[in-house]
């Protein structure tokens, strides 16, 4: 016989062996289980080892719909933002998010606008150094003032602090003058956090990185 | 050679094992065909609604949990102190929180000169009923212990709910469809919790306990 034949044949008698031992093992030990165990049973045993294969099969597909990299993590009941990686915390800050409270909006139509923070999962958006606030109509209504015709009018330095993340939508993570009421519902719908929580955030997420909210 | 490909061969043949996975509900009896019905059930749910970028409920009736998730990820965990469901069967797959419960929002009058509280966790109700679609009625009730006259209170109104659907169903000379109804009893912090975290629309998946004493 040629080399290269009795290589093959070799192959195949492994093969067919180590296919008689992996389902056979099991094989024997099934075949005699079989022939002791009733119909019903051997359907029934049947039925568990799919569903065993289909609920393994699923716990793997949802481990890989986590987010394999750093998330931020905000829970606004008890206003608190953390970065995790996987089930790991790598930093519990105290934050202030929305107050939840409502201002009608001017005009007729009976419009309000609801100080929440937005729930869900967001993504980074953008990264801002020394942010400007531009503010909303709310910032002037809500004190009683007119809306000014000048944009620039409605900008304001400092109130951001550092940094700030954008996750759509208006809302951002930033910083805050108030650091007295962290760990309060005080915000018109933005994240606020001390200076040192902020950075340690800015320099952790970039742009997509995943924002959950509940 | 022969030895790297019989190695190969094994290898390949060998059936997958899953004896060293550990599947998404660490609880579940893989010998247990009901138990492993329902959490493959189950799972296949939680695979869907974690692909999606919002917040679900689970609730765990087998080991006591509401967990408040996304993508997979437990993000909050509240103990149940205890449960009953009615009509355990017309329980399938993933329902839909119709409103959230009823929050007094403050509003903010740009007229005061006194700067307006805030809503908290405490201005959260500690008991109530949730509507889903398809049907389901969840009742939450923080524990006696915290907050009898609530406890009486809640667990009256469901009471009263569900008379009322009965007696709709005799008006309109039909036969009432069983509707699932679950009563979960949590403590008081949490309930206010859960009402918090609970939005419009949210999904939810109840894992219902095979166990027959339940």
């Amino acid at each position: 016989m040629p080399r290269a034949a009795h290589t093959v044949t070799t192959i195949l008698l492994v093969g067919l062996l180590a296919a008689t031992i992996s389902h056979g093992g099991a094989g024997s030990g099934h075949e005699s289980e079989t022939a002791i165990a009733s119909a019903p049973d051997q359907a029934s045993s049947a039925q568990l080892k799919n569903l065993r294969v289909r609920y393994h099969s699923l716990s793997a597909r949802l481990s890989k719909l986590k987010p394999s990299q750093p998330y931020i993590l905000v829970d606004t009941a008890r206003n608190h933002l953390y970065i995790k990686r996987q089930e790991n915390v790598v930093l519990d800050a105290l934050a202030s998010t929305g107050s939840g409270t409502i201002l009608d909006k001017p005009g007729e139509n009976n419009d309000q606008w609801i100080f929440d923070t937005p729930r869900g999962e967001f993504r980074v958006q953008s990264k801002l150094t020394n942010p400007s606030w531009v503010k909303p109509d709310w910032a002037f209504i809500e004190e009683g003032l007119g809306v000014p015709q000048d944009p620039a009018e409605r900008v304001e330095q400092g109130v951001l602090g550092d940094y700030a993340l954008g996750f759509g939508k208006g809302y951002f993570i930033h910083g805050t003058l108030y650091t007295r009421l962290l760990g309060k519902n005080v915000t018109h719908g933005c994240i606020r956090l001390n200076d040192a929580d902020l950075k340690t955030v800015y320099q952790s997420a970039r742009i997509g990185t995943p924002i959950i909210i509940f | 050679m022969i030895l790297c490909l019989t190695v190969l061969l094994i290898l390949l043949l060998a059936p997958p094992s899953h004896t060293g996975t550990i599947g998404a509900f660490p609880d579940v009896n893989m010998n247990d065909q009901a138990s492993l019905q329902e959490a493959t059930r189950v799972l296949q749910e939680e695979v869907k609604l974690a692909t999606r970028p919002h917040t679900y409920l689970l609730i765990d009736l087998v080991t006591h949990t509401i967990h408040i998730k996304g993508r997979g990820i437990d993000l909050h965990r509240i103990p149940i102190v205890d449960w009953s469901l009615t009509v355990p069967e017309a329980i399938s797959g993933t329902h839909r929180v119709n409103t959230r419960p009823p929050i007094t929002r403050r509003k903010i009058d740009p007229s005061a000169s006194v700067e307006q509280e805030p809503i908290s966790l405490a201005d959260m109700p500690t008991g109530y009923t949730l509507s889903c679609t398809p049907p389901l009625t969840l009742t939450i009730l923080s524990s006696p212990g915290d907050n009898p006259l609530q406890w009486i209170v809640t667990g009256w109104k469901a009471l009263w709910l569900e008379l009322r659907e009965w007696a709709v169903a005799f008006s309109i000379d039909q036969a009432p469809t069983p509707n699932p109804s679950l009563r979960l009893e949590i403590s008081t912090e949490q309930a206010q919790s859960l009402a918090w975290s609970v939005v419009d629309n949210m999904p939810l998946v109840v894992r219902r306990s095979t166990d027959k004493k339940k």
